[in-house]
């Protein structure tokens, strides 16, 4: 090995201080990666890095080829072992990283240290795989900033100190490269769908919402302080209380949960709504959750493109979101639904097995004190005020009969709770009625001027089937009595943000400045998910409408993407090769003289020198002679003599502007001037 | 001299004095044949009458490298996966690592354009010798320079940079393997700047030449005595210890026990005293006088014989078919000789020596 090294030639040794930046920058991309990585693959990746660090300093430390040879067995064992599998978006990120820090243990020529920082552009965009906040991308792009300077300082010949020269040199390709990437980056031709899936989206499990409600999933989700997705309306917003936004909608319950049931949910719907009024206008960037379901105000009237608006008002996409979705989509706040077909209407009837006797007999005595099933359902809700409802994040267990236990025993549960037994009640009464799963509120951010909707904002509530109103909104929790809010346990649970139906007020100045700046930050990220993150065919068409292009698609971007491109390298390249021509201040003071000259018909020959050309012109006006001898002196002592002086190149600029000669006079008979002229 | 223009390592073509004629090719082959006619497509920036190759845009070659290849690849693999999972910061870091790919070719090219390169032929070596040539890089604009090569030389050669209005001079060693004038007409200046991405090379002519000496013969027989006066041989052991016959200055290689160390004491410099002179010591290095069948072979005994008798300090003259150079001694005969040696034709050598 030592031998190989000694038959390198010259300039393909590298610097020890190269090796060291290269293998820094190799963990300061690595960095971020770890935390996503299983951890038997980040512990062998430190490993290998900190033999490499040691081998910087100590060379010797260096692995030979049987013992990398065995360390690379190790490793790929080790990535089977983590991850099962060596393809996919952990398997293959693993076996990446692992590949290029063995390959950091045999950096020889100044070739390896290339071919291991163009192999780190991999690791860069693998990473954006997981994570594509704008903290992060500004930290890749400094290691973008790091690889170009590898490279640069890599092929060497620049001078030295070789750092110090190499710097101007990268900054100068970055800033030129940076135009040139912007114009890629909005021009270039997406895809509207993949064109092969290596099944990355397996690799994590679903996030947010979970299909189906029983009691305590709502409030595991509400302690996760993760956003939902953000909404910005056109016109002014709605009141917080009218912010009730639905996602997925209920239908069958058994013993323990509510689930979507056979409905076919997933049929547009065909039912028109026999009222809309209150027309809002909004849109919204959804954070992928890896599920179909996408939320809207209740209750939606135009959905977006890509998806489905079902027959109970649920909007569905067409895949799961892996990617933050945007869409625009409209919404009536005040509405009336068709009535629905019977089948339908039994199903939402249909009850679990383990209604108890005392459920039945409340709704027996609900029934007998009212007359409509408005008031019944009015009813129903002044039994969770009046009685001693607690609502709080910290239900106590339930047993066999939730449904049962929660209404008379422990009386204390969260909005899963309520609207959960809420609806059992009301289909025991005979009233059709199913549960929507969804948010409400929001905190407005007043900089960026939209809302966030938190994972903590998460809700349940209940629609009834009323003859002739249609589906109405019931929110049993709304019902309970504010003083039986249990906002200890919330703001523990919460930390910084609680939603408002909790009422939990924070006053103080820190934790105003705090919000604040959180709020600031938000607006940033949620500027970076709109101009950036979501940037797509969709936006690209909206450019190619506005240019009036929209009719030749992907060819008219590809065209136009074609001719920004060469408008920018062409400016670049006149930016290199255009060179201010530094004209020499004697040069110009004799180019003048000669001008003037000129004038007077004593044109200087290309191949007169300065000299020969005053002796000529002595001859022909010896009125100039003087004059001229003496500029032309100046100008030979100020354009060749070595160091010119500057009052030199003064005093020549004074007497060529001084001098302006005249026709010859005509005292001068025409034989005079001929012989002179000759 | 159907094959005097034969490209010798592509760029050196030999004079058309000293051909080997052993090294005559039977017929061109085709790969040479094709070799010339794409050396003669290729560009070349033209030298003007200062003698100073100007590289233009047009006469600037450029590939991208292995490393470039890879980088490419890199770039491309990295875009279709972003393009495939919609991952817009992949796509962003891909089409900036491809724009600093793009930006980085042209700044190749620019490295070259406008690079003033002239060459300067260098002092006459023995053949076997490596001869030097020097060649001047020079940057005429106000943006630096950087890792420019000269290919092809014996050595590898450190890259050069070079600082807005600076100039270089580097030294361009060239194998010689026969006698006669090296030409260097051609002169290949690469660069790799700024990313090793991309190579770009341009080809300039030149005009310079070194005359290289044949490579002397081991030993050679004793060069014929001057005609009629043979009462001395021609010991070379012998000189010096006559007459006096004067003082020239010292150089290199004298004797030191012929300094005049009184002069060296007046302050006067390190001077020689001379002996000798004497009219016996004339000798003929003659062609006929040798027997050996093979021209160059006779030539390289000549070249022995005159470096032994300049060494030898005699009075010495050369006959060669169709030239004679008269008797006379020192340093300069001695190039004289060594010059027509070199250079002599062995077209002429065929007629008269068989």
């Amino acid at each position: 090995m030592m031998a190989k090294q000694k038959l390198l030639p010259i300039d393909e040794q590298p610097e020890r201080y190269q090796t060291l930046a290269l293998v820094l920058t190799v963990s300061a991309a690595y960095l971020p990666l770890a935390s996503h990585l299983n951890w038997r693959v980040s512990a062998f990746v430190a490993l290998v890095l900190i033999l490499r660090f040691a081998a910087v300093r100590w060379p010797a430390a260096a692995p030979g080829r049987w013992l990398l040879l065995a360390l690379t067995l190790v490793g790929v064992a080790n990535c089977l072992l983590a991850n099962h599998t060596l393809v996919g978006k952990l398997g293959g990120t693993s076996l990446l990283v692992t590949m290029l820090a063995l390959k950091l243990l045999e950096l020889r020529a100044r070739r390896d240290h290339r071919i291991s920082a163009i192999a780190l552009c991999f690791v860069v965009v693998v990473q954006f795989l997981f994570d594509q906040g704008i903290g992060l991308t500004l930290y890749f792009g400094g290691i973008a900033f790091m690889i170009v300077a590898l490279l640069v300082d890599l092929n060497g010949g620049i001078g030295s100190p070789p750092i110090r020269r190499a710097m101007p040199v990268v900054l100068r390709i970055c800033l030129q490269a940076l135009p040139l990437t912007i114009v890629l980056f909005a021009l270039f031709p997406r895809l509207t769908s993949p064109l092969w899936s290596l099944g990355f989206d397996q690799d994590r499990a679903t996030m947010g919402m979970s299909e189906s409600m029983e009691p305590g999933s709502i409030s595991e989700l509400v302690i996760n302080g993760d956003l939902a997705f953000r909404a910005r309306f056109d016109q002014r917003p709605p009141r917080p209380d009218q912010l009730y936004w639905r996602g997925l909608v209920l239908w069958e319950v058994d013993n323990r949960k509510w689930s979507p049931g056979r409905v076919n949910q997933y049929q547009p719907a065909d039912s028109e709504l026999t009222r809309a009024a209150e027309r809002i206008d909004y849109e919204i960037v959804l954070e992928p959750s890896r599920q179909r379901w996408m939320f809207s105000l209740d209750l939606p009237i135009e959905h977006p493109p890509n998806t489905v608006l079902s027959r109970d008002f649920q909007l569905l996409s067409d895949r799961p979101i892996t990617t933050a979705r945007r869409y625009r989509l409209s919404s009536a706040l005040d509405f009336r639904t068709a009535v629905p077909a019977d089948a339908e209407r039994r199903y939402a009837l249909r009850l679990p097995d383990n209604t108890s006797e005392r459920m039945i007999a409340l709704v027996k005595q609900w029934q007998l004190e009212t007359d409509s099933d408005w008031a019944l359902v009015q009813k129903g809700l002044d039994f969770f005020n009046r009685e001693e409802f607690h609502y709080t994040l910290l239900p106590p267990k339930l047993g066999a009969n939730p449904w049962d236990e929660f209404l008379f025993l422990t009386r204390s549960g969260f909005c899963e709770h309520y609207a959960g037994s809420f609806a059992v009640l009301m289909r025991i009464a005979g009233l059709p009625s199913r549960v929507v799963l969804g948010y409400l509120g929001g905190e407005l951010n007043r900089i960026g001027g939209y809302h966030l909707i938190w994972q903590s904002d998460a809700h349940a509530w209940v629609e009834v089937m009323i003859a002739g109103r249609g589906w109405v909104r019931v929110d049993p929790t709304s019902a309970v009595a504010p003083s039986r809010v249990d906002n200890r346990g919330a703001s523990r649970l919460l930390g910084t943000y609680a939603p408002a139906r909790f009422h939990i007020d924070s006053t103080g100045v820190l934790a105003n400045t705090i919000r604040h700046l959180r709020l600031l930050a938000d607006s940033i990220d949620a500027a970076w998910q709109r101009s950036v993150l979501d940037y797509s065919a969709a936006e690209q068409t909206r450019l190619l409408d506005r240019l009036g292009l929209a009719d030749y698609g992907e060819f008219a971007l590809a065209g136009i993407m074609v001719a920004a491109v060469t408008v920018v390298m062409g400016l670049i390249l006149f930016g290199l090769v255009h060179q201010p021509v530094a004209i020499d201040p004697a040069t110009r003071c004799f180019a003048l003289l000669c001008r003037r000259l000129a004038a007077v018909g004593l044109v200087r020959h290309a191949h007169e020198g300065p000299l020969d050309f005053a002796a000529r012109v002595a001859v022909a006006r010896p009125d100039f002679a003087l004059r001229v001898n003496a500029i032309v002196a100046l100008y030979i002592r100020g354009r060749y003599m070595p160091n010119p002086t500057v009052a030199d190149v003064q005093r020549l600029s004074q007497l060529v502007k001084a001098f302006v000669p005249r026709k010859p006079r005509r005292s001068f008979s025409n034989a005079k001037c001929r012989k002179y002229f000759a | 001299m159907t094959f005097g223009r034969r490209l010798h390592r592509f760029r050196l073509t030999r004079g058309t004095a000293g051909k080997h004629p052993g090294a005559r090719l039977r017929g061109a082959s085709l790969r040479s044949a094709v070799k010339r006619i794409f050396n003669g497509l290729l560009r070349r920036a033209p030298m003007d009458k200062d003698g100073v190759a100007r590289i233009a845009a047009r006469q600037i070659y450029i590939l991208p490298t292995s490393i470039g290849m890879l980088y490419a690849t890199t770039v491309f693999v990295m875009l279709l996966g972003s393009l495939n999972y919609q991952n817009n910061i992949g796509l962003l870091f891909a089409f900036f690592m491809a724009s600093v790919g793009l930006v980085a070719m042209h700044h190749c090219w620019y490295n070259l354009l406008g690079l003033a390169i002239s060459v300067r032929s260098g002092p006459a070596v023995f053949d076997g010798a490596a001869a030097l040539f020097e060649v001047t890089l020079s940057n005429e604009r106000s943006h630096a320079r950087y890792d420019l090569r000269l290919k092809g030389g014996l050595d590898a050669s450190t890259p050069v940079a070079l600082d807005a209005h600076d100039q270089r001079g580097i030294a361009f060693a060239q194998p010689t393997s026969r006698r006669g004038l090296l030409w260097l007409t051609d002169l290949e200046v690469e660069t790799r700047h700024p990313m090793h991405l991309f190579r770009a090379w341009c080809y300039a002519r030149g005009q310079a030449s070194v005359l290289v000496y044949p490579r002397p013969a081991v030993a050679a027989p004793s060069p014929v005595q001057s005609s009629g006066d043979t009462h001395r041989p021609a010991a070379r052991t012998g000189e010096g210890a006559d007459d006096y016959i004067g003082s020239r200055e010292y150089r290199s290689g004298d004797s030191t026990r012929h300094l005049d160390w009184k002069a060296f004491a007046r302050e006067r410099g390190l001077v020689v005293k001379q002996f000798g002179g004497d009219d016996g010591l004339e000798v003929w290095i003659d062609w006929r006088a040798l027997s050996t069948p093979d021209p160059e072979e006779r030539i390289r005994l000549l070249t022995r014989q005159v470096l032994d008798a300049g060494a030898a300090n005699l009075r010495f003259g050369m006959r060669l078919p169709g030239t004679e150079i008269g008797l006379a001694s020192g340093a300069d005969q001695m190039q004289h000789c060594l010059r027509e040696l070199a250079l002599f034709d062995d077209g002429q050598t065929k007629a008269p020596s068989h």
